[in-house]
């Protein structure tokens, strides 16, 4: 058998990991995590002192069974959940529940800005390229969304200055991003510059520099907080159905949908797609069928910070109405959200209201419970990393069918020898 | 380097790209002096005075223990064929862990010398574990070895933080006793470079470490088959080396060695703050640049460190002076000397097999 | 005495194929045996079995009389088994004695530290007790494949085999190195050891063997010694038919030229000149043949002229034009067709279906995509058109690439790039690792392409293939063009010395075509 044999079954198998077995993945990578989490809080709730347990291990004692053992834990890993999951969507299940709540405008409002992080990663991964910068990228199009913005608003008021204002808020948004992720595309197509490294770097440099200049140049004189004046209400997000304090527009969450409409057909109906998807999946390929590698690398980073862009513009005129430092690690989650979604624009959509549940949730977990609400940046690692093995999944997959396969042979005396070797050789290439 | 090639090979256009950051930064050097000579009394002056002090060498030895005991640890690693992007984790858990066995270690009173040590050894532990998984995620199931470093990287910067909480109810941990600097007599009264001999522990076991390194790589036979390993594992395999056994030592090699420098990073401060990017702030993926420009040499990785670690000295030197310059903008300067560095490196040398799984039994 | 190896019985199974079916095969100690067959017929399989890489479903292994069951190389190393794989499993960074000594190092200070001396001196002995001219020294990226062999072989001569396997050892060799290398075996014969040996190749097994065993399919079809045996009667065994070997003997009509290169420099990736102004042209109704070992800078001259690669110097005109520094899709979309060495690197991409393959170079061409957007329908019939016309199987255009036979997918290739209907076509290794029926296929197409005025520049490897197709013949050697000559008058001898970079000892002049400038 030739190696070329062997990458062609390799690749047959990748290929057969059909959309199905990805969602699979997924939802068990997910569970996984959880799991992995409800560990987690356990032992921390044994690390740390409370005056009462939270939460009680230990058995049912029916017709009078003695008490073994009960341990009890200092946190209540069924209330995290609990309130993590439906606390997120305002407690669905309580009388009186309207999806117009405040918590679930707080969970729709960060599945907004993640669907353009989740988008940014996404289309980067599709090219082939890892963009870990979607956060500097963000930082860039937040403050240049706030800076265009208040530079403009005196010329324009009242509904003029809304219709005007949030469009060229959302340009500058994406042109900044789009030249700040332009860099590292440039970097590594011209200098071959390794593109995580450089990313990663940025991300540092964005919040270093953007902190500097809102401090010493741009700084709202009336506030102690490192923030610039606060943008005219005008140039803030109408707020459609839901609460206008709950700092959250139907109309953005409908511009994020719209994008993925827009991603997916842009990847999957257009010449630029199809060099993108052909240079992500066998660049050699692409070369050959004349794809301009360097300028789809700089052209797919720079799409890439576009969309991080946005969502910054987004978080600056919609949630926070000026720009402060200490912007919330969307970047990294729009990571999460990418991978999770197998880097499918539509999936993005997904996996985007399954975060956003979790860090609306994570701000009713810490004020329900005394769990630290980090523990969504650990889900947030695991996720990645169960999502990164397929294999232990389908290992996992593959041990239970055997066990009943076995099962099912010993029951039945007709079993033959090859059957057993066709099992062996499935083995090996499992 | 022995490495011998062709006129106009990349090998010989990178170094003599190397060779030209290397003059680069000598020729700055002769300028600050000249200015120093010229116009005492400039910032140009000041700085000269500054790298020249020799508590800017100290500090810079301090600041480049972490960044080299990672480097080294990726070295390894990388050598064997696992590009282990997930140093910077490996260093936030070590940095955490260590700080809070040694306090737990200590209990009331103040830890003593021995107490910290053993902490160390802790974190070491805590990082080597982490970086278990990690190879067994990478060889065993096979993910790509990118995402499972950015997987690694991300716990740890979730878990430690959330481990703070629970704990110590804050980001930051307590504070523990920091080691005691071993000074050589005589040696240490030399001018500037008594600095390499009035130093903290750490940084003679950087030193030791290092040198030890390059002993393994160049001069065993493991250090041999870890390089095999990443050029090319079947020659390993079909010699009748396990290429996943010595890929597994390697990773783990990176975990003890990223756990003693973020034990390092951490107890050299007597805390671990948790807030942001943590006090480890980047070092791991500075790391991955040092040995990337050190050439996948541990003394080459070493050097590069101590530059990267004497732009942070410096940094700190020109705050105390008072240059006028704003922190936060000099804090950002080796991020981007780390973004220069890689642009006019280009494309490093990396083993042939780096990043790929490997099968064996594969034909 | 007992055989050297034995053999017994071996079926191996991978899942949907049977790659051995009850093979038996019988070694005598001391001889060089070959194991002959086509591509595919199990050969290698079978010798990864005695080597330990794969664990056989049934039958016995026999090694020196006694019953063996390897679980890994390593015990087959033990053994005395030594395998010399295709692909030389060397690590290039390393000197030749780090590459022999690996995983056996000799050890110093109590096994600390790699000795680094006796190492040197022990390859050194080796070396000269089977008179191979290694330095221990060198590294392995700066000596010659030949050289490169020769470590292999005292790689698995250190550890201590008796038996050598070597799987298509000639594949990358001159016709001058093979001689050498069949020297080489008789050396290691007089000394006791074994050496058995894999090949396609009938005149190389008749040559250097003293038994042959043929497979077919996966079974032992036949063990002959070779004084009993002919060519006519080992082709048989090895194709299950008589072989008729036709050429299209119809005299070409060659045009205008086509493709006019001139003093044509190229560097590969790592810098060093590959290409050495190359100068030649290609008519239209022609094929333009270029023969010579793999390596001696045909991969780079071909990517300069399809627009991979920018040359460094010289001047690449198509039809007129010079393209040397167009981009590659201006080169498609001018009309030039290519075929390209790597079919599962660069010819398709292995996760696209067959549809989306099928714009592979034109997925910015007015015909199937307009202003930007794709016409995934046209791009649909153009797939089916191309999967009818060449008989792609399985006929499914959403197929995926990576499901079909390299047969197959080369087919595919080659269809889409006459749909070019270009007025150049440069095909490298066409049929390489392609069964015989798709090989005659695309044969065919290719002489199709040349009677219909279309320029063909073919470049391969297998030298009874490129001499029967080609009207004109180069020969490339060291980045150099050694001679352009008749492909009917030339021998093959002839040609091995040219491939080796010497000048036959016919003058050169006498074998150049009349009308050639160069």
């Amino acid at each position: 058998m030739s190696w070329r044999d062997r990458v062609e079954r390799l690749l047959a198998r990748l290929v057969a990991a059909s959309a199905t077995e990805r969602l699979a993945i997924s939802l068990a990578a997910l569970f996984s995590s959880i799991l992995v989490g409800t560990l987690l809080v356990l032992v921390a709730g044994r690390m740390t002192a409370c005056s009462s347990a939270a939460f009680v291990l230990t058995h049912p004692t029916p017709f009078g069974v003695p008490r073994l053992f009960a341990v009890g834990f200092c946190y209540d890993p069924i209330a995290v959940y609990d309130r993590l999951f439906l606390g997120a969507l305002g407690d669905p299940f309580s009388a009186g529940w309207s999806p117009r709540n405040a918590q679930m405008a707080v969970t729709l409002r960060e599945t907004t800005v993640l669907i353009f992080t989740g988008l940014s990663v996404a289309v980067a991964f599709r090219a082939g390229v890892f963009n870990i910068g979607t956060q500097g990228q963000l930082v860039v199009g937040g403050f240049a969304t706030a800076l265009t913005v208040l530079a403009a608003a005196p010329a324009v008021s009242g509904f003029v200055g809304t219709l005007t204002l949030i469009p060229l808020g959302l340009l500058a948004g994406a042109v900044g991003g789009g030249f700040y992720g332009a860099i590292p595309g440039a970097l590594k197509a011209y200098a071959d510059a390794n593109e995580v490294i450089t990313t990663i770097m940025l991300n540092f440099v964005a919040t270093g520099v953007v902190g500097y200049l809102v401090l010493n140049q741009f700084k709202d004189p009336t506030s102690a907080a490192t923030q610039t004046r606060a943008l005219p209400s005008y140039a803030d997000f109408p707020a459609v159905v839901f609460d206008p304090r709950s700092n959250f527009s139907l109309i953005a969450l409908a511009f994020g949908i719209s994008l993925i409409v827009a991603v997916y057909y842009l990847l999957a109906h257009t010449s630029f797609g199809y060099d993108l998807r052909t240079s992500g999946l066998q660049p050699e390929a692409a070369e050959y069928g004349g794809v301009d590698a360097a300028r789809t690398v700089v052209a797919s980073f720079a799409l890439s910070g576009a969309l991080g862009g946005l969502g910054g513009a987004l978080y600056v005129l919609m949630i926070l109405g000026n720009y402060q430092t200490g912007v919330p690690a969307y970047g990294f989650d729009g990571i999460t959200v990418s991978i999770l979604a197998g880097n499918n624009p539509v999936g993005v959509g997904f996996a985007a209201l399954l975060f956003g549940v979790l860090k609306s949730g994570t701000t009713v977990v810490d004020f329900a419970t005394d769990v630290p609400p980090q523990l969504v940046g650990v889900l947030r690692g695991l996720i990645i990393l169960f999502v990164a093995m397929p294999e232990f999944f389908r290992l996992l997959g593959g041990r239970m069918d055997r066990v009943q396969r076995r099962a099912r042979r010993l029951g039945s005396t007709a079993a033959t020898d090859g059957g057993e070797q066709a099992d062996d050789g499935g083995d090996r290439n499992e | 380097m022995s490495d011998a090639r062709a006129d106009g090979s990349p090998l010989a256009d990178r170094f003599s790209k190397r060779t030209g950051i290397t003059v680069a930064v000598g020729v700055l050097f002769v300028l600050l002096a000249g200015a120093r000579l010229a116009f005492p009394d400039t910032i140009a002056g000041d700085l000269f005075a500054i790298v020249t002090d020799r508590t800017t060498l100290g500090a810079a030895l301090r600041f480049a223990v972490p960044i080299t005991l990672a480097a080294l640890g990726g070295i390894f690693a990388e050598k064997s064929g696992v590009i282990n992007i997930g140093l910077e984790g490996l260093l936030i858990i070590s940095a955490f862990t260590a700080v809070y066995a040694t306090d737990t270690i200590a209990g009331e009173g103040a830890a003593t010398q021995a107490e910290l040590w053993l902490g160390l050894l802790v974190g070491v532990v805590a990082s080597t574990l982490l970086a278990g998984l990690f190879a067994v995620v990478c060889i065993e199931f096979r993910a790509d070895q990118i995402i499972a470093g950015l997987a690694v990287w991300l716990i740890a910067l979730g878990l430690a933080p959330f481990a703070s909480q629970v704990v110590y109810d804050g980001p930051n941990t307590a504070s523990v006793t920091t080691p005691a600097t071993v000074t050589i007599p005589v040696l240490a009264e030399i001018p500037f470079f008594g600095a390499l001999f009035d130093a903290s522990p750490f940084v003679y076991l950087m030193f030791i470490a290092v040198g030890l390194s390059w002993y393994v790589l160049n001069r065993t036979a493991f250090g041999r088959h870890v390089r095999a390993a990443g050029e090319n594992p079947k020659a390993l395999d079909t010699a009748g080396v396990s290429v996943s056994r010595v890929r597994y030592a390697a990773v783990l090699l990176s975990g003890v060695l990223s756990g003693a420098g973020g034990g390092a990073l951490a107890l050299s401060i007597g805390q671990f703050t948790g807030n942001g990017a943590t006090m480890v702030n980047g070092k791991g993926f500075i790391a991955i640049v040092t040995y990337l420009f050190g050439n996948y040499n541990p003394v080459g990785a070493f050097l590069s460190a101590l530059l990267f670690a004497g732009l942070d000295a410096l940094q700190f030197s020109l705050q105390t002076v008072g240059t006028g310059l704003p922190s936060s903008l000099v804090r950002v300067i080796p991020f981007v000397t780390v973004i220069l560095v890689l642009a006019l490196v280009g494309r490093t040398q990396i083993p042939e097999a780096a990043g790929d799984h490997y099968e064996s039994g594969e034909d | 005495m007992a055989d050297a190896v034995r053999l017994d019985g071996i079926t191996k199974r991978f899942p949907g194929v049977v790659a051995n079916d009850d093979v038996t095969l019988e070694v005598e100690r001391g001889s060089v045996h070959a194991l002959l067959g086509e591509n595919g017929a199990g050969k290698t399989t079978l010798m990864n079995v005695l080597y330990g890489l794969y664990q056989p479903e049934e039958g016995r292994v026999v090694v020196d009389g006694e019953e063996q069951s390897f679980e890994s190389p390593g015990d087959a190393i033990d053994a005395g088994v030594g395998m010399i794989h295709q692909h030389f499993m060397l690590v290039d960074t390393m000197t030749v004695a780090e590459n022999i000594t690996l995983g056996n190092e000799p050890r110093k200070w109590g096994w600390l530290a790699v000795d680094r001396e006796q190492a040197r001196r022990e390859v050194r002995e080796l070396s000269e007790r089977y008179g191979f001219a290694v330095e221990p020294d060198a590294r392995i990226e700066t000596v010659s494949v030949g050289v490169q062999q020769r470590v292999e072989i005292l790689k698995a001569l250190y550890r201590g085999a008796d038996v050598l396997i070597l799987d298509e050892p000639t594949a990358v060799l001159t016709p001058q190195e093979v001689e050498e290398l069949l020297a080489v075996f008789e050396e290691l014969t007089a000394a006791g050891k074994t050496v058995i040996f894999i090949t396609h190749k009938l005149g190389e097994a008749m040559e250097a063997a003293d038994e042959i065993t043929v497979l077919r399919d996966g079974k032992n079809v036949g063990s002959v010694s070779a004084d009993d045996t002919d060519r006519e009667a080992l082709a048989e065994l090895m194709v299950g038919r008589e072989v008729l070997m036709e050429t299209d003997a119809r005299p070409s009509d060659p045009g205008d030229e086509t493709l006019c290169v001139d003093g044509l420099t190229v560097e590969d990736s790592r810098g060093v000149t590959v290409v050495d102004g190359v100068s030649f042209g290609v008519r239209a109704g022609e094929v333009f043949g270029i023969a010579g070992v793999d390596g001696n800078g045909q991969s780079e001259l071909v990517e300069a002229i399809t627009g991979l690669r920018e040359p460094t110097a010289g001047r690449v005109d198509f039809e007129g034009r010079d393209v040397a520094d167009w981009s590659r899709i201006d080169h498609i979309e001018a009309g030039m067709a290519y075929i390209p060495e790597d079919r599962q690197e660069r010819g398709l991409v292995m996760d696209f279906d067959l549809v989306e393959n099928g714009l592979l170079g034109s997925q910015h061409a007015s015909a199937f995509a307009a202003g930007g957007r794709i016409d995934w329908d046209r791009a649909r019939d153009h797939a089916e058109a191309v999967v009818e016309e060449y008989d792609v199987r399985p006929p499914d255009p959403d197929a995926r690439s990576v499901s079909l036979s390299g047969g197959n997918q080369q087919k595919f290739i080659v269809g889409r790039e006459f749909e070019r209907d270009p007025s150049l076509l440069v095909a490298t290794h066409p049929t390489r690792g392609v069964d015989i029926g798709s090989t005659e296929f695309i044969n065919d197409r290719l002489l199709d392409l040349r009677n219909a005025g279309g320029a063909v520049l073919l470049v391969s490897s297998k030298l009874d293939e490129v001499q029967m197709l080609s009207d004109r013949l180069a020969v490339m050697h060291g980045g150099e063009l050694m001679a352009v000559v008749d492909p009917d008058d030339v021998t093959e001898e002839e040609l091995g010395l040219l491939m080796a970079g010497e000048e036959p000892s016919r003058s050169l002049s006498s074998l150049r075509l009349a009308g050639e400038e160069s």
